[in-house]
């Protein structure tokens, strides 16, 4: 198992409570979807498998390696490029894979090796001694994913990463994330585009308000929901089946 | 290397290759400064000044100024570093890795003591091309600046998680730091002070930092040096361990 999440619990010290005992596996090789509203709980759930929340109560397993009393081992086995464009001003792309390998404890000539493969993978090379603040959007959304990649994650979490890039970059990603995911890398990944998750993930989950209220193949969530389309039983889960595409040109009465 | 070395010496030279990036800001800022009060205070003003207990006044304020410059430099750095990146969000790229709570407290924290440092380094030997500054107990001068830099290191630690806006930062140094600093006597003798500020610069923590180091320059005292040091390895100690338990609880870093 990739990651086993087992009644997890989310309460920040303002009362909210951002995850209400949610339980999720994802096996070892799979491209998973998280679909859910804003604030449904889908980055408090990455945040907490990362680190970078601390769960009330629950349990999250990385490959066996408990998330809290064994974070060492868990963290190297996750890869995460986040929502925000969270790059260090400071630092060159080269810098910025270097650096990161070393956190995760890559030796020298590895570091060397692997950012020069990933900076070719994601053209980027031209650009290694810029500085990361002069980048534009999508190619800061190409180092977060190769600085994700950089440590070889068994399990690579992409957090809404086609939010705002163009139609090129997004086929580009989909691509590259489907051939690692080909060679063995489990994929978790959120994305409010219905027909990114279709595409690419073979098991989905819905989480609304805290809870997985739903999970399956993308025909399997349509047909829980009695509707024809993933859409659609999206827009069943959040109250809003009057916005169906079927109905798209209909005159309102 | 093991990894945990690979980990640890990678978050330091991040921290250490940030401001030599910016160094005219870093480091050229603060030399120019110590240099501004050496030529004000020692030239301009020293020459009108008698000696101190014996010793020239330029001489008598330059041990206060390199302790000051590798105080507030250590500070500086780890605080604005620090706040930077949970702006930014950058901190995540650490805070997600395998690295333990004391390795990044310890990169964090050296990230500011290196550049306070060479700061003070630099200090002292341009000050000592201009004037003759003697060193009589080497051993007590180092163990003096070296505590006294990490604590301050750790005071900007722990200021750079707790602060959420950069006036936090500002207002701990504008307010609390350099009255502090000032006050401890880095440009007079405190025996020189009419009552009740002697007694009151003796609640002033700086005001021992600033009596060892000068000890250990000029062999000049007026702190019990013994004590001092103790008091001061004691406190730099209780404020490690303090910032080890905030990183380990993830205070501010972590939601």
């Amino acid at each position: 198992m990739a990651l086993q999440i087992t009644d997890l619990v989310k309460r920040y010290p303002t009362g909210t409570e951002a995850l209400r005992s949610v339980s999720l596996d994802i096996e070892a090789g799979q491209f998973f979807g998280l679909l859910g509203p804003n604030g449904a709980g889908k980055s408090t759930l990455i945040h907490c498998a990362t680190g970078l929340a601390q769960p009330t109560s629950g349990t999250i397993r990385v490959f066996g390696h408990d998330a809290i009393e064994h974070y060492e081992e868990a963290r190297l086995a996750v890869g995460l490029a986040p929502q925000e464009l969270n790059l260090d001003w400071f630092l060159t792309l080269e810098e910025t894979l270097d650096y990161h390998g070393g956190y995760f404890g890559m030796p020298k000539r590895d570091r060397r090796e692997r950012s020069k493969e990933l900076l070719e993978a994601f053209s980027l090379t031209a650009k290694k001694d810029d500085r990361t603040r002069t980048l534009s959007g999508g190619m800061k959304r190409r180092l977060i994913l190769a600085r994700a990649l950089m440590h070889r994650p068994r399990l690579l979490i992409l957090d809404e990463p086609t939010a705002g890039v163009d139609v090129e970059l997004r086929l580009e990603l989909w691509h590259y994330v489907q051939r690692i995911n080909a060679e063995g890398t489990t994929i978790l990944l959120t994305t409010h585009y219905l027909e990114e998750a279709e595409q690419l993930c073979s098991q989905i989950a819905f989480i609304n308000d805290g809870q997985i209220v739903a999970k399956g193949t993308s025909a399997q969530l349509a047909s829980d929901y009695g509707v024809g389309t993933l859409e659609d039983a999206y827009l069943e889960l959040v109250g809003r089946k009057e916005l169906s595409r079927a109905r798209v040109g209909e005159v309102a009465p | 290397m093991t990894a945990a070395q690979i980990r640890f010496t990678s978050l330091l030279r991040r921290e250490v290759s940030r401001f030599l990036k910016i160094k005219r800001q870093t480091i050229g800022a603060p030399l120019l400064e110590t240099f501004l009060y050496i030529s004000v205070f020692g030239a301009a003003l020293g020459s009108r000044i008698d000696e101190l207990n014996g010793i020239d006044y330029v001489v008598f304020i330059i041990p206060g100024l390199i302790m000051m410059a590798w105080a507030i430099n250590a500070f500086t750095n780890n605080s604005s570093s620090i706040l930077q990146q949970k702006f930014q969000r950058a901190i995540d790229d650490q805070l997600s890795s395998p690295a333990s709570p004391l390795e990044l407290l310890l990169a964090f924290s050296f990230g500011g003591f290196l550049r306070g440092m060479i700061v003070a380094t630099l200090t002292f030997s341009a000050a000592s091309v201009l004037v003759d500054v003697p060193v009589e107990h080497p051993l007590i001068l180092v163990a003096a600046l070296f505590l006294t830099g990490f604590f301050f290191a750790q005071l900007g630690v722990l200021i750079g998680v707790r602060a959420e806006q950069f006036d936090d930062v500002s207002f701990a140094q504008t307010f609390v730091l350099q009255p502090l600093i000032f006050l401890g006597g880095v440009f007079y003798s405190a025996s020189l002070l009419p009552e009740p500020f002697q007694t009151l610069t003796q609640f002033n923590p700086v005001y021992y930092m600033i009596g060892l180091v000068r000890y250990g320059f000029l062999d000049y005292s007026e702190v019990n040096v013994a004590l001092s040091l103790a008091l001061l390895t004691a406190a730099t100690l209780l404020l490690t361990a303090f910032n080890h338990r905030l990183f380990a609880r993830g205070y501010r870093l972590r939601a």
